[in-house]
């Protein structure tokens, strides 16, 4: 490359350098700094003392901790990105589906499908609240007015209520995205491809093992591992739904962090478990990226 | 030409001058405009106060901010390490040791030394929980505001249909008068918010039961040295008598749902007849005596108030209260001083802000309670301060949102007392003994 070239590169390169340095480097790097003193909210003006690796130790050993990462890795991650993928699939093939275009309701059934991704999710969780109440919420009064249940249930302080609900409020609100990147792949899908497989006589699970989800499995894996990223860092559903409790059942690293940040005040410990929480999405992507997607994505080139 | 010019000239200079001189004179006439940032519900009578602060002072306008409670402490707390923070600010009793001790609030010795004597009512020295007011440094940082502490409001209607004469002044006595209303009517006896958040309602009524026998969590040994004054067995002992209410079904499951004293959900059941007695401060109070006035027009108040239960120290609650600071980086410490200081005369202020009793004696000796609230000043006769846990290593919110944790963890059955009560024993002197290293 001749040297203007490269020189006009570096330049070009410069702001993007400068974003990622200001706003990715520079607070990852005074995080990790915070995460090694004991600073709290009520000294912020003067600082925290170093105490080196006391916070991660107290972390790692705390009682709470395991359950914590329970909450984060099964409930809100496993659970509710399987619930989300399942269902994804399984609503794309639905509005994807001969008999939705027959009764001309592709249209109406996508718009309907947005309106939960459109609902800010802020607005969606108050919406569920008062749904899920015990009092006044509209799923009590439905399920005691057919006869299913003769005392008002406390969805969202129940323990064995409580994450069901969460998930469902997760899903209600993200599933449309999921969908809707389903049902453009299951479009790009060749006709004909379908069809001989139909004329060679193949069943419809069939169809659904060898063709489609062959076909979909780029978009599932990209998919899965956005989810993942995306939920398992979330703060918003479970603090704004249940404020981690009740007790702490509900409590996530995401919810962790707050409350030891911002309530008891412990910004530096609050710091070590935004890096541990970091770490632990650092090596899941190197590990997915390397094992699943890479791996993935070669035999669909090779196909 | 050039003369002419030269006169013209001459006169526009002057003309300028002149006005280059008039405007610092009109510059100062104009008025200088504080912020206050102000945290409970009633934000159209604080404005028609700041309003009559205004006209008083037209050299000063007030923009109030507003924020809830739930926030303030984190928003202030970056505001004032970043120098940005509002003039005056409105915080909770609790909060002037750790704010003070951080430098988020200014000093306020020098300005009290000036006009204490024209405070309030009657001066500096009438105000109460001043103790609370300073930081570790033994300076004052702010000016106690209001106060209130919680009280039992029951229906006296579904006591009498229960055959309950008086209001119970043991612990037992309670349960068993919750329990009888229960089996009797079919409606809830002590319905107590028993949901999980960070600031819930049950650190309030843990403290009132360990109070009125002995110390509480935190206490002060005779060396100065802060210690434990619970034991596991008293905080195992705490959660199981809560935790029966749920259990025994007088309390209504649907109550783990509810968090805050004031939540619609127990004016209701207050309002409606479905809830027998709750806990809570003289403004939920007179809430639901204004509500049932307008929805029963002519019809007698079925409620009444009494002190919480006792045991040998008698039935003891905190004061609880608002107070006002100067942020560290106002630069109209003078302008906000006199908004404090207006602010804390019960007229025209509590005129408008008048759920609310001002923190002054001589304020709440004069103030006339409806006949249906007379348990209030009963139960301030025997509140006492947060002492230890205001003065001491650990923050309160700490053990606020600590307590309110365990006690959600045996309400929904996931934990026993005894494992809930062991571990918030660990948990808190953990805490204590990191800080105090």
């Amino acid at each position: 490359m001749h040297a203007n070239a490269k020189g006009f590169v570096a330049f070009a390169l410069v702001p993007a350098f400068f974003f990622l340095g200001a706003f990715y480097v520079y607070p990852f790097v005074f995080n990790l700094d915070i995460s090694a003193t004991d600073l709290d909210i009520f000294q912020l003006r003067d600082g925290g003392r170093w105490i080196g690796l006391e916070n991660y130790v107290e972390l790692l050993t705390s009682p709470g901790f395991r359950r914590v990462m329970f909450n984060t890795v099964i409930w809100l991650t496993v659970v509710g990105v399987t619930v989300r993928i399942v269902l994804g699939l399984a609503l794309a093939f639905l509005l994807d589906s001969r008999t939705i275009r027959a009764w001309r309701l592709s249209t109406l059934t996508r718009i309907l499908l947005i309106i939960p991704w459109a609902t800010p999710p802020v607005v969606a969780i108050v919406v569920w609240r008062w749904i899920l109440d015990p009092r006044v919420g509209a799923a009590n009064q439905l399920l005691m007015w057919l006869g299913l249940i003769d005392q008002p249930i406390p969805f969202l302080a129940d323990a064995n209520w409580v994450w069901p609900s969460i998930i469902v409020i997760i899903t209600w609100n993200t599933l449309p995205l999921v969908t809707l990147t389903f049902m453009a792949s299951l479009q790009s899908l060749p006709g004909e491809l379908v069809e001989a497989a139909e004329i060679d006589g193949a069943s419809r699970m069939q169809l659904l093992r060898y063709i489609y989800l062959p076909h979909l499995k780029p978009a599932i894996i990209v998919m899965a591992m956005m989810s993942t990223f995306w939920t398992f860092n979330n703060f918003i559903y479970v603090w704004l739904t249940t404020g981690a409790g009740p007790g702490t059942f509900t409590n996530v690293m995401a919810t962790e962090i707050y409350i030891k940040g911002f309530i008891d005040g412990r910004l530096g410990y609050s710091a070590a478990a935004g890096v541990v929480m970091a770490m632990i999405m650092t090596a899941f992507g190197m590990i997915y990226l390397r094992y699943v997607a890479a791996r993935a994505l070669v035999e669909e080139e090779d196909r | 030409m050039r003369h002419k010019l030269g006169r013209r000239g001459l006169v526009a200079g002057a003309t300028l001058a002149a006005a280059l001189l008039a405007a610092p004179a009109s510059q100062a006439q104009s008025p200088v405009t504080i912020t206050f940032r102000f945290n409970d519900p009633e934000a159209p009578q604080m404005r028609a106060a700041l309003d009559e602060f205004e006209k008083a002072n037209p050299s000063i306008k007030v923009n109030m901010q507003r924020i809830s409670w739930a926030d303030m402490q984190q928003q202030y707390l970056r505001e004032a390490a970043t120098g940005t923070a509002p003039d005056v600010v409105h915080i909770s009793f609790v909060q002037p040791r750790s704010f003070g001790g951080g430098k988020a609030l200014r000093p306020l010795d020098d300005l009290i030394a000036r006009d204490g004597a024209q405070m309030g009512v009657k001066g500096w020295n009438d105000f109460f929980a001043r103790d609370l007011a300073e930081g570790p440094d033994g300076k004052t940082y702010a000016v106690p505001w209001t106060t209130d502490t919680f009280t039992m409001m029951y229906n006296t209607e579904l006591f009498e249909q229960a055959g309950i004469k008086e209001f119970p002044t043991t612990w037992a006595g309670l349960r068993d008068a919750s329990r009888q209303i229960h089996q009797r009517t079919g409606k809830a006896g002590w319905g107590f918010p028993a949901g999980s958040c960070a600031t819930p309602s049950i650190w309030f009524y843990m403290n009132y039961y360990f109070w009125s026998d002995g110390p509480g969590w935190i206490d002060k040994d005779a060396a100065g040295k802060y210690v434990m004054g619970v034991t596991p067995e008293k905080a195992t002992e705490a959660l199981a008598y809560y935790n029966s209410y749920i259990t025994e079904g007088h309390n209504p499951r649907s109550n783990l749902s509810v968090c805050l004293w004031g939540a619609p959900e127990l004016v209701e059941g207050m309002l409606t007849g479905n809830t027998a007695m709750a806990s809570m401060p003289d403004t939920v109070a007179i809430e639901i005596l204004t509500k049932w006035d307008q929805r029963n027009p002519g019809k007698k108040r079925p409620f009444m108030t009494a002190p919480h239960p006792g045991g040998k120290n008698g039935s003891v609650t905190n004061f609880g209260g608002r107070m006002l600071g100067i942020s560290p980086n106002s630069k109209n410490v003078e302008q906000a001083w006199a908004l404090i200081k207006f602010l804390t005369k019960p007229d025209p202020t509590f005129k408008h802000y008048n759920n609310y009793t001002p923190a002054q004696r001589a304020a709440i000796d004069s103030r006339a309670w409806d006949a249906e609230l007379a348990g209030y000043p009963k139960q301030l006769a025997n509140s006492r301060s947060w002492g230890p846990y205001a003065t001491g290593p650990v923050p309160i919110p700490f053990m606020w949102n600590a307590v309110g944790r365990a006690a959600g963890s045996v309400f929904i059955g996931e934990k026993t007392a005894e494992a809930a009560g062991r571990e918030l024993h660990e948990t808190i002197a953990r805490e204590l003994a990191r800080l105090q290293r």
